[in-house]
């Protein structure tokens, strides 16, 4: 009884390749996702071919996913730091760290980009830059295993506000998808408590 | 503030539909949940009581919108039929995350709606749900509400401190 479209994944059933994968951005599968994805989305997404035909809802729907996009690249971003700086944290932040690799390719998966478009990785700087140790007020945040929860769990806890604030401005679709990834960010608030406690 | 802008606005026949579902699904949750505290004592016990009032509360905020807009709530079952036997605390605790999966996948029906106030309150259970079964169940999911396999993974490991 879902609105969302239905779309196996065949690689993100593999566990294996699951967990590798979500550290790299997908290829994109532009055309699975404009057969998956509504209608409305891939009238909002073809740019190019968007003036062709006069798209029912433009702009704002792609800007949000856009917005969605960067701020779980953000967060992975800040994952990757707090995980290279204290590794002792690692066994327990990687599994959330994977769950957001998945929410990202979700996300990216309801883009639609047209062949030989930048307009994907312009909406996306934090997918360029790699992965490492942040100096000096990166996103690493504050040093210190117990500091460097905290900070995680304030990330988790306004990606997911910003998630829910804004889905009554997308289409039904992406609302749902928008408010899975809310409650997953939410739920790992806790789940970073535990970490901490070294649960 | 968004139960009383659903509460407001008339309800549309889908809606309508995704309200009852949801309303069925709470009805379930509440029965449920009396056969998860039987199994469980001490702290575990009293997080399953807790969350059976969460669901007495959701079930009446339903039944509330929908008499609102004329219609009649759905009723409970006489009794329901857990999917698996329920033999002690192992069995209780899975059976809560049975019924949060479900409820979270039938509120997840409420955020497709137009009504905003739907689409909020659809929303915040899903996250409420979602609170629920990772604590019931000892791990996060990336995608609450969704059937397993749906998108990405089934399931993924997260941290490990399960009530029980």
């Amino acid at each position: 009884m879902l609105a969302a479209a239905a779309r196996p994944d065949p690689a993100a059933a593999d566990p294996a390749i699951a967990a590798t994968a979500d550290l790299t951005s997908r290829p994109r599968r532009a055309v699975l996702a404009a057969a998956a994805s509504t209608a409305l989305l891939a009238a909002a997404g073809c740019k190019g071919v968007g003036a062709l035909a006069a798209p029912p809802r433009p702009a704002p729907e792609v800007a949000l996913l856009h917005a969605a996009i960067a701020a779980e690249e953000k967060l992975i971003a800040r994952y990757h730091a707090v995980i290279t700086r204290s590794p002792g944290l690692a066994a327990g932040l990687r599994p959330l760290r994977a769950e957001h690799g998945r929410h990202l390719a979700e996300l990216r998966s309801r883009l639609i980009v047209p062949p030989g478009s930048t307009a994907g990785a312009a909406s996306s700087p934090a997918a360029a830059r790699p992965p490492g140790p942040a100096r000096g007020g990166g996103p690493a945040g504050p040093a210190g295993p117990a500091a460097a929860i905290s900070f995680l769990q304030e990330a988790e806890r306004t990606a997911a506000a910003d998630l829910l604030r804004r889905l009554t401005a997308v289409s039904p679709s992406l609302a749902q998808l928008m408010a899975s990834i809310a409650a997953s960010e939410v739920t790992h608030v806790a789940a970073l408590a535990a970490v901490r406690g070294g649960g | 503030m968004a139960r009383t802008t659903a509460r407001r606005q008339p309800l549309t026949a889908a809606e309508a539909a995704v309200l009852q579902a949801a309303l069925a699904a709470e009805h379930a949750a509440v029965y449920g949940y009396g056969i998860v505290g039987a199994h469980l004592t001490g702290a575990a016990f009293t997080a399953a009581r807790a969350d059976w009032v969460a669901h007495q509360v959701a079930r009446d905020t339903l039944e509330s919108m929908l008499r609102s807009a004329g219609l009649a709530p759905v009723a409970a079952a006489v009794a329901y039929r857990p999917p698996q036997p329920v033999h002690g605390s192992a069995t209780a605790i899975s059976l809560a995350v049975t019924l949060e999966n479900r409820v979270a996948a039938a509120y997840l029906d409420l955020v497709a709606a137009v009504s905003p106030g739907v689409r909020k309150l659809g929303a915040r259970e899903v996250v409420a749900a979602a609170i629920r079964a990772a604590s019931w169940r000892g791990r996060t999911v990336a995608f609450p509400g969704f059937p397993p396999g749906m998108l990405g993974l089934p399931k993924s490991a997260g941290s490990t401190s399960g009530r029980g």
